[in-house]
């Protein structure tokens, strides 16, 4: 697998889209979490100066590694895209038929971009972890802690289900701008389901007191979404009684569910249909 | 020991039957020509040999064993289109072909030279014009010596140069004792740089052997004469051709494969009154036995 990993970086290298994006998703991580320093502390901090409605700094350790996965989680679609560019291009310049002809099986094919979407997955954990560190220092007020560091490892799932959603498309549709235009759509359809989902959670809990914890969470990219919660808003722990309650391991389990039946999917596809 | 054996391959694409049980054998250090009109199944069949379409039934093997990787790895194979990063240099591509091949990336000058591709090696294969990419789909081909060839339409957009530099690179290429398979429309160049030919008609194998025994399977004699109606009736009562048919003004006769006395036609025609006007011994080409065959 370490031979297959050096051709692939022979064929990104040099690639001026994995240079670019991958520039762009360092910057946006943050810019993003700066853009959330800055407003919190000159826009929010004022009117809310207990901070009973937003809830304390972000920043400060232990909070730190919840807020900076939180909000770096909105920057996931790029290196997403990234992966469905460099699988969809195989299809385009028909090399994956060269790759295979060349001296390579099908199933090394697959896994080697699947493995791809592991490694862009850690680099993007690590970039996090980094991001983390570094607010945490500058921008909070409390000591050091690994209190909440879970959500690390939250991001990496998150990051692997988006980049392994990103190959699966990659692979059943192989045309670069239709996949990228239902990667996008997507992930704006599945949000849009899975808030109609968490108001119906709701209603069911308040009028038949049935508590299957939010149902908007139970859907293939929103799962990982919901394994990190929002560190803004105060609300949420008031009204938690209303809501449904959080089955976090419901929501890791469905999470691993999901990537392993991506991860097959896309092998399937690529073993036994023809190139 | 065949280097490709092929046994009842079939391939569907819906109600369409691209291979219809083809069987035959490519016998080690041959040219061996797929020949057959398009849409008649020659590209299918080497996708199905190289694993990039998958049959509906049948078996092959290559170096009589079962296909896998490591065989591919064996062979050098260019198959329909040149399939290349765009964004890469000549160079790089071949890298990444070489990394593939398992083959040290030491022999892509030796390639490129072969191909006339040195001078262009750090540009882009998006810049290259059609006959330069074919040429370097040939040079990654070559990388690292390879025992076989498979060659899907070689000479595509090539100008008359560049395909008079491919047909003799094959035959440079098997006097070295390499096998080398080569799919191709042009009878012209089978007959040309083949050793064999399969022929293939819809998806169907109509012909197989060595291109000496199809290329002669008939020897053919025209004959004419001022009194054509008088020569037929004279020639129905000869003996020892095949078959007879009458083309522009002439009449053929099909004789086996050196059977043919154009000495003994000539003395009955005249002991019978006929002069001849025109007597020719012609083999039958390769041209005329695909149409028959694929007609």
């Amino acid at each position: 697998m370490i031979k297959l990993l050096k051709i692939e970086w022979l064929k990104i290298k040099s690639y001026n889209a994995f240079i670019v994006i991958s520039a762009f998703f360092a910057l946006g991580v943050f810019a993003a979490n700066y853009l959330v320093y800055y407003f919190k502390k000159n826009v929010i901090d004022p009117s809310d100066p207990t901070g009973l409605i937003s809830g304390g700094s972000p920043f400060d350790f232990s909070k730190v590694w919840q807020t900076v996965s939180y909000v770096s989680g909105y920057m996931l679609l790029l290196p997403g895209m990234l992966l469905l560019i460099l699988v969809t291009n195989e299809f385009t310049y028909r090399t994956h038929r060269q790759n295979i002809i060349d001296g390579i099986s099908r199933i090394e094919f697959t896994q080697v971009k699947l493995l791809l979407g592991v490694i862009t997955a850690a680099a993007c954990t690590l970039l996090v972890i980094f991001a983390a560190l570094l607010f945490g220092a500058t921008a909070g007020n409390g000591s050091f802690s690994l209190d909440g560091i879970e959500n690390i490892a939250y991001f990496f799932l998150k990051a692997l289900t988006y980049n392994f959603i990103a190959i699966l498309l990659g692979v059943l549709i192989r045309r670069t701008g239709f996949a990228i235009a239902v990667y996008f759509i997507y992930s704006v359809v599945e949000n849009g389901i899975s808030l109609m989902l968490l108001g119906w959670s709701v209603k069911l809990k308040k009028d038949s007191n049935i508590d299957f914890g939010n149902l908007g969470n139970y859907l293939p990219m929103n799962a990982s979404d919901g394994l990190i919660y929002s560190p803004f808003s105060n609300f949420t722990n008031m009204a938690k009684k209303f809501l449904p309650s959080d089955y976090t391991w419901v929501v890791l389990s469905l999470t691993l569910l999901y990537l392993v039946l991506f991860y097959f999917w896309s092998q399937k596809r690529m073993v036994t249909s023809d190139l | 020991m065949p280097i490709l054996s092929i046994d009842n391959l079939n391939k569907n694409y819906g109600r369409v039957q691209a291979l219809k049980g083809v069987t035959f054998s490519v016998p080690k250090g041959s040219v061996f020509g797929i020949l057959g009109p398009n849409g008649s199944g020659k590209t299918t069949m080497l996708g199905i040999i190289m694993d990039i379409l998958k049959p509906n039934g049948g078996t092959y093997t290559l170096f009589d064993q079962a296909p896998d990787e490591n065989m591919r790895r064996r062979i050098g194979t260019f198959l329909e289109t040149p399939n290349f990063y765009h964004y890469l240099s000549a160079q790089k591509n071949l890298e990444i072909a070489a990394a593939l091949k398992e083959r040290g990336a030491d022999d892509i000058p030796r390639v490129l030279e072969l191909v006339n591709l040195t001078q262009r090696k750090d540009s882009r294969f998006s810049t290259f014009s059609l006959g330069m990419k074919q040429r370097l789909a040939i040079a990654s081909c070559l990388l690292g010596d390879p025992e076989v060839l498979i060659l899907d339409e070689p000479t595509n957009g090539l100008d008359p140069v560049g395909i008079a530099e491919i047909r003799q690179l094959i035959k440079q290429l098997h006097q070295q004792g390499k096998t080398i398979i080569m799919a191709s429309h042009l009878l012209d160049e089978v007959e040309k740089v083949c050793t064999h030919v399969a022929i293939l008609k819809k998806g169907l194998l109509v012909a197989n052997g060595a291109v000496n025994e199809i290329l002669a399977s008939e020897d053919i004699v025209e004959i004419g004469a001022a009194d054509m109606p008088h020569l037929k009736a004279v020639i129905n009562g000869m003996n020892g051709y095949n078959s007879l048919k009458e083309q522009d003004k002439m009449l053929q006769l099909f004789y086996p494969v050196g059977k043919t006395d154009v000495e003994a036609i000539n003395k009955f025609c005249f002991s019978n009154g006929i002069v001849l006007t025109h007597l020719q011994l012609k083999k039958k080409s390769l041209e005329a036995k695909f149409f028959e065959l694929t007609n």
